[in-house]
């Protein structure tokens, strides 16, 4: 009852102060809004992370070609590439060139009758310096299509030798090599690594990313307190010192799942955003400001003044955003950088919303324990040092 | 260190020049021996190296003003924080009517009102707001609540300002806020750190008038000062305190005795002087009598106790008073004895 009174006092306090709703609602709606319509571009609803534009060149004009054929229009379909065909590797150079498209594939004169005697072939690729990634997508494409069709010459040229493939059956197992290839494998990477789309990626990592800031608020409210003297006051009322605290921590709690729950419901409404299931998302919210007002607390507790608490706990909020994935997918990296993502509570955050997105509030759960494991485990390691902290 | 016996320091009178008894309004058990609100016994408190605090002892009766004199640095504010259940002493204990005082304590600390040397006010909150949020922090009922804070509005002059925020207040206001916080849930013992510091001199007033209605309506009052005259005017005992020991205590008058310091009466008068001063020589409590130039000068042991009398001599010793004028020696003399230094070093 004394701590909710606490609370109370520091939630009209701040929402006086004006600054909390502009750090937690204000700042994240805008600069989701402003990234999204930078950045949005480079996301797509089927959770493919760019588009690239392509050229095809057709010298080949055979059952290869072809599969290959359905192959990039599969892609196409599915949002990752853009194609554009060309009558000649010149003219598509010189749209690699002009910019028109990232990469080229020249499919050339040949290549079928080279797969169906068993010999193999080569799908040439010409990309534009200046798009490296785009390039390197293009070529790993084309890469996993010659492998399959490599494979399924050698198979030809061994059916053959043995009288299990007749000359009659290749261009049907040749148009098999498209089913073989990519676009099954691009669902697969969709499917594991979930993602949400531009507006709710950016809202949710600004969210969490401000959030923070006002998880930090409890500590550096105390430590006002003190230098202004009320935390004397207020110890030397009938009450013990741990009132004092959860008070604190009950105003951060109440007033970081606020701002989280407005930004959701704003975001949904002015931007379109889908935070998934409502409840599922709720509470994943709870969770994270969970683990956020315990990290900031302690990060809080290190120091001796609310500015230094401030700097500290600014440092820390960032270089999580940084590392969480909030302004870079770092999650698709797939490197070390993703696997030191999931130290943060951001990268836990957006994985259980992307999780949900993807299906239903059960999917979302490993993320929620994760994050209250971490509120968990910096309540029990930090609550000595917090409570250094509530001394006149 | 020098203690006067408990028996000597039942307080007495506020100032030798109202003359005002006090000794009424102090609350009696059924033998007759006042009660203490609250009684320290031995305290001690060290920060580091640092002896802040050395063996302190002192007992405050209800309606009655103690104060703590002494340098900044003396140790007034570890002595009252320690008091207040903010600090844990390192010896010795602290009883509030009776109960154990510590960091721990919850209930003796609703029996207490701290009105710390900084102002512990929320500026963004509105006087009524600051004192109804600590009134419920006490225990304070709502309905109570709402009345008690306009009766404390009006005691300390902020019953226009009320709905005010703390941060448009003068230095003054915020000063009577900061002291209303404190008695607002009617404590036993009012705790007031230098409450007057930086204060205008009119809030100042304001400030001494309230403390003063205070003890008069029975509150116990720990008041530290370094201002001698604020001691002089509203304590009924002092605690002389230094380098964390209470060198002396009792009314300002036993602490003058103490130290060998006299009352001056100076008298200007014309007559027969001589054998006036001869008549004056045998008053009890008369210590030494002079002519001088414009009429005699007396040492007396309290010049309150013997001025009628002296008057009454004079004019029977045909000398003819124009003026009479008193000089009390003041605590800080006693002070600059106790010590070997000024109040304000």
């Amino acid at each position: 009852m004394l701590a909710w009174l606490i609370a109370r006092k520091d939630l009209s306090l701040r929402i006086r102060d004006k600054s909390v709703i502009i750090i937690g609602v204000v700042a994240p709606l805008v600069l989701a809004f402003i990234f999204n319509a930078v950045f949005g571009s480079a996301f797509s609803d089927a959770g493919v992370v760019v588009t690239i534009p392509v050229g095809v060149v057709d010298e080949d004009g055979g059952n290869v070609a072809a599969a290959f054929g359905d192959v990039v229009a599969s892609l196409e379909n599915g949002g990752l590439l853009e194609v554009t065909r060309y009558g000649s590797p010149d003219e598509a150079r010189a749209a690699v060139e002009d910019g028109e498209v990232s990469a080229a594939y020249v499919l050339p004169a040949g290549l079928s009758q080279q797969a169906n005697a068993g010999d193999g072939g080569a799908i040439q690729v010409i990309g534009d310096v200046d798009s490296p990634t785009a390039v390197a997508i293009a070529s790993a494409i084309a890469d996993r299509f010659t492998v399959g069709v490599e494979a399924i010459s050698v198979a030809i040229g061994a059916g053959i030798g043995t009288g299990v493939i007749t000359p009659a059956d290749i261009p049907s197992v040749l148009a098999d090599a498209g089913a073989i290839t990519a676009p099954a494998e691009v669902r697969d990477i969709t499917a594991e690594t979930r993602q949400l789309d531009s507006a709710t990626y950016f809202v949710a990592g600004l969210s969490v990313f401000f959030m923070f800031f006002i998880a930090g608020l409890g500590t550096t409210s105390m430590l006002e307190e003190r230098t202004g003297g009320t935390l004397g006051r207020l110890l030397a009322a009938p009450l013990r010192a741990r009132t004092v605290l959860l008070g604190k921590a009950l105003a951060s709690i109440v007033l970081a799942f606020g701002s989280m729950a407005v930004l959701m419901v704003a975001s949904t409404l002015i931007m379109g955003a889908d935070w998934g299931p409502p409840i599922g998302a709720l509470a994943m919210i709870g969770a994270a400001v969970l683990a956020a007002v315990s990290i900031m607390s302690v990060v809080g507790s290190a120091v001796k003044s609310a500015e230094q608490a401030g700097n500290l706990q600014s440092i820390v909020g960032v270089a999580f955003a940084m590392l969480g994935g909030t302004f870079v997918p770092i999650s698709q990296d797939g490197g070390w950088l993703a696997r030191l993502s999931l130290a943060t509570p951001n990268a836990w955050f957006l994985r259980g919303l992307a999780d949900m997105s993807g299906g239903s509030v059960a999917e979302g759960l490993p993320a929620i324990g994760v994050l209250l494991g971490m509120a968990a485990l910096f309540l029990v390691v930090g609550l000595p040092l917090v409570g250094r902290t509530v001394k006149p | 260190m020098v203690l006067l016996s408990r028996a000597d320091r039942a307080p007495v009178r506020r100032s030798l020049i109202s003359g005002r008894d006090q000794a009424t309004k102090f609350r009696r058990d059924e033998r007759g021996n006042a009660v203490s609100v609250v009684s320290v016994h031995g305290l001690r408190k060290s920060f580091d190296e640092i002896d802040a605090v050395r063996g302190v002892s002192f007992a405050i009766e209800p309606g009655e003003t103690y104060g703590l004199l002494g340098p900044n640095g003396a140790g007034k504010t570890t002595t009252i924080s320690m008091i207040a259940g903010l600090l844990d002493a390192d010896a010795g204990t602290i009883e509030l009517s009776g109960e154990p005082m510590t960091t721990r304590s919850i209930a003796p600390k609703r029996h207490v009102g701290l009105v710390p040397q900084d102002l512990a006010i929320y500026p963004d909150l509105t006087a009524r707001e600051n004192l109804r949020f600590f009134g419920r922090l006490h225990g304070m009922e709502p309905r109570s609540l709402s009345d008690r804070v306009s009766e404390v509005l009006a005691v300390i002059g902020l019953t226009e300002r009320a709905d005010d925020r703390a941060a448009e207040f003068s230095g003054g206001m915020k000063r009577r806020l900061n002291i209303g916080i404190g008695l607002l849930h009617h404590p036993r013992l009012l705790i007031l750190d230098e409450p007057t510091v930086g204060v205008d001199p009119q809030s100042r007033n304001a400030i001494l008038e309230s403390v003063e209605h205070l003890s008069a309506e029975g509150m116990a009052v720990l008041y530290t000062t370094h201002y001698m005259e604020e001691a002089e005017r509203l304590c009924d005992r002092v605690g002389i305190i230094d380098q964390g020991e209470v060198r002396a205590e009792g009314t300002r008058r036993e602490l003058v005795q103490l130290v060998g310091q006299r009352d001056r009466i100076r008298v200007t008068a014309t007559g027969h002087l001589q054998s006036g001063a001869t008549r004056l020589e045998l008053i009890p409590g008369v210590e030494e009598v002079s002519v001088a130039e414009e009429g005699l000068e007396l040492l007396v042991q309290d010049a309150g106790a013997v001025l009628a009398r002296v008057m009454a001599d004079l004019v029977a010793s045909d000398v003819t008073v124009s003026a009479v004028a008193v000089e009390e020696p003041d605590l800080e003399a006693v002070f600059l004895h106790l010590t070997g230094k000024a109040l304000r070093d």
